[in-house]
Order: structure tokens, then sequence, then C-alpha cells
């Protein structure tokens, strides 16, 4: 940091005074306070220069253009700062911005403003308010003025405070140099301040790219390149490491001349520790009276207590720790640059530029300052920051090529080091001993002015008082002196100054810087400070090795453009920066797993691990936190939030701290599916695992795999019922007739038919964890299966061939496949933009292609239907069948109950229903058509129960297929005498019993009487009133006029045996006719005795025939009886 | 194969006359229509064959022949009426021969046509015997059981209004007829492929090598009322292909007949049959549109990469 070179910070060293009260009242307890003798020597040779008011209102009149340039610069980055440190971006930001306004026109005004406001504050904080103090202060205001402010006044009074203390920096500025004493040292507790602020500002850059881990996603491209980087680095390391290896011993050799010094303990060397103790040391610090202990020994108690004592600690070299610790950091993070950093890492190739030792004389790469640095070849700031200047420079001195990539690369980098540079605390490393016996010098009293001149070479009393002393920038001054000692062998200011191609920048800056001071060009690196230095960040930002006089101005306005033009990839490389080596480690781990472009078998699994998913879950959290209003309040919850959730297990929260900061995707094993809550793992009171199954299972509705309730569906299942009523009187009917054609039936020759009513059955209870529909191939196939065969007995098949209900299946799911594809087609047709209604702010708004009716109507006509004909079909195709089916139904019925009428109308048939009745009587308790089914000839339908008065309509089948059978033939058969209303029924005949017999003509008497005797005296029953089975049948003449008896065997032996009885008798006959009848008669008897013992021949019986004509040989003919007719 | 010489000129140009033709088509039309007509017809016997075949029968029958066009439902159900007629004109021969057989056949073939009130009371004497489709609600059940009087035949109102369009059309067509002109327009309706030319009807649709029985009367007379309706379906189109390119030749002024026809119509232009008749081009686009395939036949082929190769369609 370098503080300013010109009359500004001479004035503001002359006025400084007032700020002394703050510095040393300020509980910060800053950097070490020992300086660098170049800086030291800056500052006194500034200090005196610049005493007198006069000069510095001079050069104030002179370049006021550019201290407005200066101030507008510095109020832009006041209020970043501000706005990133407090939070309060536009208020401040304005603040400022009056400020600068009103002190530009009227310093007066505006420095009795501010020094009237910080009257108001704690004198101790140190906040924007006291910067624009500064400012003001540094346009001029005469040093008369300061003491009156407020300030002035409260910087006295810590002053006598700290005498009381014997603090050696108090006592030291007791006197009239102490003015520019304490302005040192404010004005490097001020650089102090900005450097901590700029690092928390950085910190805070890194949090924000951590966190924006959760809102953006970061492409993995760049990894490749950060793992390559990374390597490249490791090795760099190693290499560094390899050649340090022997020279290691000596470097901490230097410091073992320990003398201790009395001081404060926060001036006090404590390292990095500083800070972290701060507090401690603070209290310690305002108690000192009180503490029984020197500070030797609270230095040594403060550094066995600390931790985190860096590698560079060296309790002997006051400042190295802090000096080489910022200065590592410094260097990690320009190498982490990786794309701009690359060329820079090592030192530059001959076989690649063959000429470049040539022109470039004095080398310089990281690697080289790496090196460097664990030598602890650095002694102060300077030297370090010159080095790495060189760099940059010697890149733009061997690449003149203003269009050089490199070249680029070189201005980004310096760009870079500006910026991190001002982190570096202003040290030079000294031997402890040294410093101490300055201050013991010192605490003797001999300083005064003169001395505070004189001590330009007396490095350790500047060392002992200004712990930053603000002569970084006052190089310019000393270079001429110093820096070749300083810089060594690099001297990269000097040198490489001139040798810089003349950009328009330097140039214009030379020009500029002519004017200013004299040392402009003489010494060129005191240019690279602002006027403002110790408080303008934008000052600090000064690039050293090009700049002269101006640079600094111009550079911020430099600066300040490209920040506004990288102002959107800020963030993105911020991140990249953070996680480079997180990214890296992740993309070398993920490119083990990888042999060549394959995955590589050998390497082990990836395992989640506990901890690896307790981070994503972490990160998760906070991300969902982010997501809510980016309160700065829910963001420190989410933070405190984080480490109580990790908290349940200590073990694995601290492995997670050493974690690098990276976004859930790259651990993408550790990621955690989104469970649902009911899927937890949860254990009630009593600790039986409560079981969330249930909650998410859900019972399939039924319903699903059963055709919908509609209308249609409704009428189809009428239509089929409609069918099976149909065809079951379609049955009885072929029943009936298979009754008229057939003289016998048995029970079980008709097949029953009697259709069970169609059910579609649903699946049984089926649970499923999910929402979505049942996928069951299967089990949707089989519905369409059951559909497709509804439909085809709707359309009147009774039953199919498997296969054909597979095909069929199969070409009706196809076409619903297609159905469905095509609304898919027309439903992700693109959107089309339309005009949009009047009244809605945009011309256009996207709107689908179809309507959903449209769709619908689209789909339908690619699939070669249209609402008409579905319309068509819902109507011809099942109402007007439904219709035309109970049409047919009607008429089957009427058709069966005529079919039914002549066997239970008693004026059809000759038998009538009085036999009907009466054989029914006979067999009422056999109940055989109870096996065919209740009603099975619909007689319930007809009214027969009614009009018949029947108790149970339990027909004998064979009574009803006897009397059908008869009907039928009667009704075909062509003889007419049977039907009964042609004439008049004759008289039953009686039946014969022993009573009647006489009646009968005397020839038959014998013959009824044989009868009468074997059928034990009963009454004899006619042929045609026996049951049917022991019905003799009725002998039929056939066509050809003989009579031929169907029976075969048994009538056949009758014959024969009647033809012997024939031939026997008809010999007695001739014999006895000859003897005694008449031949007419016995011509007759003869024939007629020929005829009816033929006929009689096929009575089953065999006896009657034997009897006949052996005791009825010459009544046959008279004996006629009815039954043989 | 029947020869290329045209045998039905005449009957074409009846046919056509009848479908709304007012000018006499050349023989170039007609031969053309009667070519399309063969094709359909010899496509119609070899389809009936197939199905024959299926069923397991070697001889066609009328079920056959309205499987067919058992998609067109106007066209069924006249043809179903046309054999109601037919089967009552056969009754009424029977019972009475007094008259002739040619009122009976227009009778038959249009349904009571205007003019033509002859059978009603026929119709009354002579139950019409009902014409049954095979598919229908009949051939669900094993039992025929024969209709009843009582029964309301709804299907008839089915076919009155699919015959009452065509009635209209014709009854459109001879408005404005002088009383010869409609005698000559009914002569004309009874124009018939097959009327007493069974044996010339038979050669020129390919009896002998399509299907090789000999048909019976039924077939003959479906396929002369097929026939009849092919003609005239083809007309029909045809002066719609043709009315269309007038209106555009008329938009466009570009014909070249368009002098000569330049005057607007006067007083002692001649009537209708100075207009042109329909050129053959007329019928072929009528034919392409008649042929053009729906999409129902190819809708199975969507989302495949097959081409929709479709058999003739039966006019």
């Amino acid at each position: 940091m370098y503080t300013a070179n010109n009359p500004l910070s001479q004035s503001l060293a002359s006025r400084q005074p007032h700020y002394s009260a703050v510095r040393k009242s300020g509980s910060f307890s800053g950097p070490p306070r020992i300086r660098t003798p170049i800086l030291n020597d800056a500052i006194i040779h500034s200090g005196p220069g610049s005493t007198s008011a006069g000069t510095g209102a001079e050069g104030l009149g002179e370049e006021d253009p550019r201290y407005a340039q200066f101030r507008d610069r510095y109020a832009q980055s006041e209020a970043r700062l501000f706005a990133l440190c407090r939070g309060e971006t536009v208020v401040s930001k304005k603040r400022s911005a009056d400020e600068m306004e009103g002190s530009l026109p009227n310093g007066q005004n505006g420095h009795a403003e501010a020094s009237s406001r910080p009257a108001k504050k704690a004198a101790r904080t140190i906040d924007e308010d006291d910067y624009g103090d500064d400012e003001e202060d540094e346009e001029g205001e005469s040093i008369k003025k300061s003491p009156l402010s407020p300030l002035h006044t409260k910087g006295k009074l810590p002053n006598n405070v700290f005498h009381g203390f014997g603090s050696p920096m108090v006592r030291v500025a007791s006197s009239s140099s102490a003015a520019a004493e304490q302005a040192v040292q404010d004005q490097s507790k001020l650089q102090d301040e900005l450097r901590k602020r700029l690092e928390q500002d950085k910190k805070k850059a890194e949090e924000a790219a951590k966190r924006s881990c959760f809102t953006l996603y970061y492409t993995l491209e760049t990894d490749r390149d950060a793992m390559l980087e990374q390597q490249k680095l490791d090795e760099l390391d190693r290499q560094i490491e390899k050649e340090m290896s022997g020279q290691q011993a000596g470097a901490g050799a230097s410091g073992d001349n320990a003398a201790h010094q009395g001081g404060s303990l926060s001036s006090s060397n404590l390292g990095a520790s500083s800070l972290t103790l701060k507090h401690l040391i603070k209290r310690i610090d305002a108690k000192r009276g009180i503490v029984r202990a020197n500070d030797a020994q609270l230095r040594t108690l403060i550094n066995e207590v600390r931790k985190n004592r860096s590698k560079w600690a060296n309790e002997d070299k006051v400042g190295q720790e802090e000096l080489y610790e910022a200065a590592e950091r410094v260097l990690i993070e320009l190498k982490a640059q990786t794309e701009h950093a690359a060329p820079f890492l090592q030192r530059v190739n001959k076989r690649d530029a063959p000429d470049y030792y040539n022109i470039i004389k004095t080398p310089m790469d990281v690697g080289t300052m790496l090196k460097k640095l664990k030598q602890l070849q650095y002694k102060s700031k300077k030297e370090f920051v010159d080095d790495l200047y060189l760099i940059w420079s010697n890149c733009l001195k061997y690449n003149q090529d203003p269009n050089h990539f490199l070249r680029k690369k070189a201005t980004y980098m310096r760009k870079q080091t500006d910026n991190l540079v001002r982190l570096i605390p202003d040290i030079t490393i000294r031997d402890r001993a040294e410093v101490e016996a300055e201050e013991r010098r010192q605490q003797n009293g001999d300083v005064d002015i003169d001395g505070v001149e004189d001590s330009d070479d007396e490095e350790p009393i500047m060392a002992s008082r200004g712990r930053k002393a603000p002569s970084k920038g006052k190089k310019g001054s000393t270079a001429a002196r110093k820096a070749p000692p300083g810089g060594s062998e690099e001297t990269p200011a000097t040198e490489t100054k001139p040798s810089v191609p003349p950009t328009l920048k330097n140039e214009f800056l030379r020009a500029d810087s002519d004017a200013p001071v004299e040392n402009g060009f003489t010494t060129p690196p005191p240019g690279t400070l602002t006027p403002l230095g110790p408080h303008g960040v934008t000052g600090s930002q000064v690039d050293g090795s090009d700049a002269d006089g101006g640079a600094s101005s111009f550079n911020d306005v430099q600066t300040g453009h490209i920040d506004d033009a990288d102002i959107d990839d800020a963030e993105y490389k911020t991140w990249k920066q953070v996680t480079k080596k997180a990214r890296a480690l992740a993309a070398a781990e993920r490119n083990r797993l990888f042999r060549g472009n394959e995955i590589n078998p050998e390497e082990p699994a990836l395992l989640r691990s506990r901890a690896g998913m307790r981070r994503w879950l972490r990160g998760r959290k906070i991300a969902s936190q982010e997501g809510e209003p980016t309160d700065l309040s829910v963001q420190a919850e989410a933070k405190e939030s984080t480490p109580g959730m990790s908290g349940e297990t200590l073990a694995e929260g601290i492995e997670e701290e050493e974690e690098l900061a990276l976004p859930d995707y790259y651990d993408v094993v550790s990621a955690i599916p989104d469970l649902d809550d009911r899927l937890k793992w949860e254990v009630d009171a009593d600790g039986q695992v409560v079981d969330q199954a249930e909650e998410c299972l859900r019972v399939v509705p039924p319903g699903t795999f059963t055709a919908p309730e509609s209308a249609l569906t409704k009428k189809m299942d009428a239509n089929m019922k409609q069918i099976q009523d149909t065809r079951r009187v379609c049955a009885k009917i072929g029943i009936v007739k298979q009754m008229q054609q057939q003289a016998q039936i048995y029970q079980n020759q008709f097949q029953k038919y009697d259709p069970i009513p169609f059910r579609e059955a649903d699946i049984g209870t089926h649970v499923v964890s999910d929402d979505g529909p049942v996928m069951s191939p299967e089990v949707c196939r089989a519905a369409m299966q059951r559909s497709v065969a509804k439909i085809f007995f709707h359309a009147g098949f009774e039953d199919y061939q498997p296969s054909a209900l597979d095909a069929v299946t199969d070409l009706a799911g196809d076409y619903f496949k297609n159905l469905v594809k095509t609304l898919n087609v027309y439903k992700e047709t693109p959107q089309v933009k339309v005009p949009a209604p009047a009244g809605s702010e945009s011309e256009l708004i996207a709107q689908p292609r179809f309507t959903d009716e449209e769709i619908l109507l689209h789909t339908l006509d690619v699939n070669g239907m249209d609402v008409g004909q579905l319309d068509t079909y819902a109507k011809d195709e099942m109402e007007r069948l439904g219709v035309k089916l109970g049409v047919s139904h009607e008429r089957m019925k009427a058709h069966l109950a005529e079919l039914l009428r002549p066997a239970i109308d008693p004026t059809h048939g000759p038998d009538g229903a009085g036999a009907f009745n009466d054989g029914s009587e006979q067999f009422v308790g056999g109940d055989f058509a109870e096996d065919i089914g209740e009603d099975f000839f619909g007689f319930k339908e007809l009214g027969l129960d009614r009009e018949f008065g029947l108790s149970t309509l339990s027909v004998p089948l064979h009574l009803l297929s006897s009397r059908l059978h008869q009907g039928y033939q009667s009704q075909n058969a062509t003889t007419t005498p049977m039907t009964g209303e042609t004439l008049p029924q004759p008289d039953a005949f009686k039946p014969i019993t022993a009573e009647n017999i006489t009646d009968e003509i005397g020839l038959i008497h014998g013959f009824f009487q044989d009868k009468l005797r074997a059928n034990g005296n009963q009454s004899l029953i006619e042929d045609d009133d026996l049951p049917p089975k022991q019905r003799f049948p009725k002998p039929r003449l056939p066509p050809t006029g003989k009579i031929t008896s169907p029976r075969k065997r048994p009538i056949r032996e009758q014959q024969q045996l009647a033809k012997k009885k024939r031939k026997l008798e008809e010999g007695k006959d001739d014999a006895g006719g000859g003897a005694g009848a008449q031949p007419s008669t016995n011509g007759i008897t003869k024939t007629a005795n020929k005829v009816a013992g033929r006929m009689q021949l096929k009575m089953p019986e065999p006896k009657e025939p034997a009897v006949d004509s052996a005791h009825d040989d010459g009544s046959v003919m008279g004996m006629m009886s009815p039954e043989s007719m | 194969m029947a020869d290329k010489n045209p045998k039905y000129k005449s009957e074409i140009q009846q046919m056509m006359f009848v479908s709304g033709e007012t000018g006499e088509a050349s023989v170039e039309t007609t031969s053309l229509i009667e070519l399309i007509v063969q094709q359909q017809v010899m496509e119609i016997l070899k389809e009936c064959t197939a199905l024959a075949t299926r069923r397991g029968s070697r001889s066609i029958s009328t079920d056959d022949l309205m499987m067919l066009i058992r998609h067109d439902r106007a066209k069924l159900s006249r043809l179903r009426h046309f054999l109601q007629w037919k089967d009552v004109r056969k009754n009424v021969k029977e019972s009475s021969d007094d008259k002739g057989p040619d009122a009976e056949i227009a009778a038959a073939e249009e349904g009571p046509a205007p003019g033509m009130n002859g059978p009603p009371d026929l119709k009354k004497t002579n139950k019409k015997a009902r014409v049954d489709l095979a598919w229908d609600v009949p051939s669900y059940f094993s039992e025929f059981v024969p209709a009843r009087d009582d029964e309301d035949d709804e299907e008839e109102e089915e076919q009155n209004s699919a015959t009452l369009q065509r009635l209209k059309n014709a009854d459109e067509r001879t408005k404005h007829m002088s009383r010869e002109d409609y005698m000559h327009w009914s002569e004309c309706r009874q124009a018939s492929f097959t009327w007493r030319k069974g044996k010339r009807f038979r050669e020129w649709a390919g009896f002998g090598g399509i299907t090789d029985t000999k048909p019976n009367d039924d077939i003959i007379d479906i396929l002369g009322f097929l026939t009849f309706e092919i003609v005239q379906t083809l007309t029909e189109e045809a002066l719609v292909v043709k009315k269309i390119e007038d209106a555009y030749k008329k938009k466009t002024g570009s014909e070249t007949q368009g002098q000569k026809r330049k005057r607007e119509p006067g007083l002692f232009d001649l009537a209708e049959e100075e207009k042109e008749p329909v050129q053959p081009s007329h019928i072929r686009e009528a034919f392409r549109r008649l042929q053009k395939s729906n999409n129902k036949s190819k809708a199975m082929l969507n989302f495949t990469n097959h081409v929709h190769r479709a058999a003739l369609r039966l006019i």
C-alpha cells in the first residue's frame, strides 16, 4: 500500500495529530508496529516537506481537477466499501457522495460538517466519517483548524492516558514531532483497517460465491482445466520444496537473538494470532497497569497459548510471520487465477523463447517467488511486491505487441496484484534485538523533529513508531536510495519502468505527473500512490511497476471501468477461484475412475458416506433458506442453524469442516433423493416403528377395470340380457320342436340353456403405493379382451375362438394406441402467437394451436372416425338393435306359446287336456321337470297356472312330450278323423270286465275270458290307453302294400312258429273243412284267418296268437279287436 | 373376357339421362363408363367368390353381394327394397299375369315412383317378404321364427328415407319436362344391363372366368341394380365435376369456346340439350374422386411406415 507521494500526503502527514488520538485509543491491535526502514524514511522525508500548510494548499490549487477525480474515485470505492462492510448500501453511498460534493466547492463547510460529526461518535471507532474528515483535511485544511476540531481534542486525551501506561509509542509522540509521528501511525492504522476490510470483503465475496452454489448452477466445463492447473501447481510446489530442502536449515538461523522489549502487546508481533486474540490483548493493554508481568512474559505466554502458529512464525524475526503469511496468501491467490496465471508460474523456458533472456535481464516468476518466500529471502513488503510486479512488467516488456494475448493476461494479473497487494501488511522484517534496542532508545526521549528527520536512516526508530508507515507510497523519494538495496537485484521499479512499452496510459500519466512533484519522473514507483493513499481504496490499486506520478488516477479510472465491465462475471470468477482446489480434487477423483475412455473396473466402488449425505442435506437446507428473501438475518440464521444440525454428531461435523466448498452436484453419490416424509423410518415413544406406509398406500378404486357406467354400456348390457332371454326362449322352442319330431325323449337329451347374466368382475382389492394408474398390462389386456368379447356377444356371436378374440383384441389395442398417439401429436403441437385480446399489455400471446375440441375431432378424423359415425353407431347398433331384439323376443315367445298350445289346449288333439290332467295328477309327485327348471316351458308366463288352477307347475316331461308329439303328429298328419271337430268323437269303448263280457259276441267270449283270467279279473285296458312304453307299435301298411314287420328276431320266430302252427291248422282245417264246413265260408275264413293271424303276430304277447290260433280258429274274423285296426 | 366393343352404349346413355345428364354423351364417354362398370362388376364378382369360398360354398349368394355393399347404408337399403319388390313381383306374376312385367320392374327398381302407382294394391294383398341381412338380429338365434304381422317394421322408414332423397332428385330433374320428355325419361329408367340380356351380361361380366357357377336370377338382378347405381353415381359425380369446371372457366374467362357463348342466354337459345355433355375427362375425375380412400381404411397404418395400397373401391 502506497501512501501519497505528493503534497496531499504531506499535508496529511502534517495535520495528522488529531488522528493520533484515534490511533492510540484505537483498540484495533493492528499488525505489528514494526516498520521497514524504507517506509519510515518515506514518512520522515515527506513529513518535513509538508509541514507548511502552504505547500499543501499550493499543490491543491494546482491540481484541482485531479483531486476532483481522485475524490470521485474515492467516493465510489468508499461507497462500495461501506456497502460491503456495513450493509448500508445506498445511504452511505449517498452520504459520501454528498460529502464529496460539499467538500469540493467549499472545503470549509465540509470540514466543519465533518469535524462536528465525529464528535457524536465514539472516537475509537473509525468509520466513514473519519475518512470524510481525512479527505477534507487533505484538501488543504490548515493544521490550525484541526486542533480545534473535536477529534483533535479527543485525540489528545488518550494521548495522555497512554503516557501513563508507558507505552513507548505514546511517549515518543509527545513532542511536536509527535504530529508527524502520529500521522504516520494513524495512517498506518487506517491502512491496517483498510486491509482488514478488504480481507473481509474478500471473505464475504467468497462466502457469497459459496452460497451461490445453491442458487446457481455452474457448469463443470472448467473442472478439467482446474484439475490440470492444480496438478501444475502441485508440481510447482513439489519442485520448490525439493529445491529448497537443502537450504531450509539456514532459514530460521537468523532469528536466534531474542531480545525482549517492552511495549503494548497489541503492537507486539504476535503474528496472525493477534487477530484471534485481539480482544484479550486489548484487554490486557487496557489494564496494563494491573497485570504484573512484563511484556516479554506476556508475549511468550501468548505465543505459547495461541494456536495456528504459522510456519513463518519466528520469535526473533519481527514481522516475518505476518508478512509472509500475507505474501504467501497473495501468491496463492494469484496462482489460483488459473487461466491468467498459467504462463507466469514457471521460469520462462529458453526453448520457448530463445531471446527471452537477452531482453529480460531479471526474470521472475511465481514459482521462483514461492521459493524465495520459503527461503525467507524477502525482508519487506516492498521486495516482495517489486518481485511481483517484475513478473508482469517482464511480460509486458518482452511481448511488445499490444495485441499479444500474454499482455492481456499480464495486465489482468497486474490488476489482481494491485488488489491483493493491499492485503499485505507493510512490514519490514527486522531482528527483534534491533527493534528492542531502538525502542529502548526512544524511551530515552531524544526524539524531536530533527530526530525524525534523522531517523531517515534509523530504521529502528521508525519501526517502533509506525506500524505501517505510509511510506510505501513514498518509495519515490526513497527509491533512489533504498530501492537498490531493498529490491536487490530485481530493482524492478526503476529498471523496468522506462522499458515498459509506453502505453497511452503511461504517457498520459507522465504528463500528468510532471506537474505535481519533482519526483514524478525520477521516482516512478511513488507514482503508484494516490494522494488519498491511506484511506482511498482505489488509491492503493495502483500498479507499482509501470506507474509514475499520475498513474494511480488513471489506473483507477481504468480499473473502475474494467470492474464495471466485469461485474457480471465477477461472481463466477470468484466462485471459480474459491472452489478451484475443491473442483480440481473432485475432477481428479472422477478422472481416476476412468482408464482411457472407459470405466476402470479396478477402481473401488463409489460409496455413500454418512458425512457426505449429511453435508448434502445441510447444503439443501441452506439452499432452501437462501431461496427465501435474502435477509441478512435469515442468512445468519441459516448459518447458525447449520451447526446445530450437524451438531447431532460432532465427529461428522468436524469432518465436514474439512470438506471443501463445492456444490451438491459434485458429490452425486451423496445425494439423497427427495423422499416423502411418509417413507421416513420413525420410531414412536415406545420404540415401535411407526408404520407410515399405510398413509401412502392406496386402494385401487373399484371400477378401474370394468366398463364405466354410461348410457351406452347400460344399453349394451340391456341388449345382451335381452339376447340371453331370447336365446332361452329359443332353446325351449328347440326342445319343443324336438319333442314333436321324436316319440321318445330323455331327460338328459336336452342341454339346459340357462345363461348366467353377465357381470363384469372387477379386480380384487388391490393396494398400490403410488398415485398413477395401475400399470398391469396383463390385466388391462384381459379387461380389453372382455370388452371385445362383450361387443362380440352383442353382435350376435354366442361363443368365440380364443384366437379370434386375441386377434381382435390386438387390433383394438393397436387402434386405441394410434388414437392416443394422434391425440398426443395434436396436443404437443407448438403454440402459436395470436393477437392478444384488447386490454392485455402484450400484443401477442402464445396459445395452444388447437383447442381440446379440435384436437379430438382431428384425432377422430385422422383415424377414420367422426362424430356422426359414432352417433350412428350408438343409435343403430345400440338403440335400434335393442328395439329389434325386443321385437324378436316377443316374437319368439309368441311362437313358443303357439307351439305349446296343441298340448295344453283341450280343443286340440284327440286326447285333450283331460288325459293330460289325469296323467299329470298321477305324476305330480315325480317332479320330473324339476331338473330342467322351474317354469321350464314358460307356463307361468303364459298364465297356465291360473288357467288350469294347477298347484304346481311341475309337469312330467314325458307326459308333455307325448302330448306335444301326438299333437304335432296329429296336426301334421292329414288324417282328419283324428281331429275331433269334424266328426263327433265316438264313445269310448267300455272296458271289458267279467261282468259285461256277456255283451260281447259269443265267439270271443272265450278269448276275453282268457284275457280276464290272465289279468286277474280286472278290467281290460285298451291298447291306446296303455302307458306309451307298453304300447304296441301301430301296424302300418307300407307303400308296397306288403306288410312287413319292423321287428326282427322275436317276431320272425313268432312268425315261423305261427307258420308251423298255421300249416298244422290249415292241414286240420282242410281236413275239418273237407269234412264239415262249407267251401265258401272256408275260403273266407281262410283269408281272414291269414290276415288276422299275421296281424296278431305283431303283438308283443307271444301267447296270444297261439291262443288265438289254437282256440279261436274259426272266429278270428269276428273278433277283430280295435287295437288291430 | 369380353371384347372391347362397347355393348351398352344406349343403356348407359339412358341411365345417364336419368341421372341428370341432359346432353347426348359421346361414345367415348359411354365406353369409358362401360369399362368402369365392367371393372366394378368384375371386382364385385371376385370379392363375392372369395367370400363364398370362405364360407365354404362354391356359388355366390345374395348375402355375399349385400355383404360387399354393407357400408353403403343407403344403397343397401335400396337393394333390400329392390329385392322385396322383386319378391312381390314374383308373387304377383304367379297370382295374376295380367300386368306387364316392365311396369313391375320399374316399380321394383325405383319404388313407388311418381306416376307409377300400380303396385300399392298388390302390396296390400301380397305381404312383402322381408329381406333380412345375414348378420341381422334373427341370425343371433338358433331358431328362426317368422315375423308376425302386427310387428311394425321400422326399417321401412329407413328405406323410405333413403329412397325419398332419390325420388326427390328424380322429381327435381323431371320438374320442367314436357309430357313427351317425361315419357322418354320414364322409359329410360328401365334401362338395365341385365334385363333380357342375361347372356350378354354374363359374357360381358366374365362370369365364366371369375366365378364358374351359373349365377341365379337374383344375383343377376342385383348386379343389374348395382350397375345402374354405379352409372348413376358416376354420372352425378361427373356432373358435379363439370359444374365446378364450368364455374372455374367462367371465372377465369379463358375458355376456348368462350367466344361462341359470350352472349347472354337469349330467348331463342336452345334448351339444355345444347349444353355440352360430360366428357370422358369428367368421368375420369369423378372416378378418381370416388376412388379416393378415406381415413378409415388407413387408420391402422398411422404411425407405421407402411404405404396404404387401396384395392379398387366399389362405387
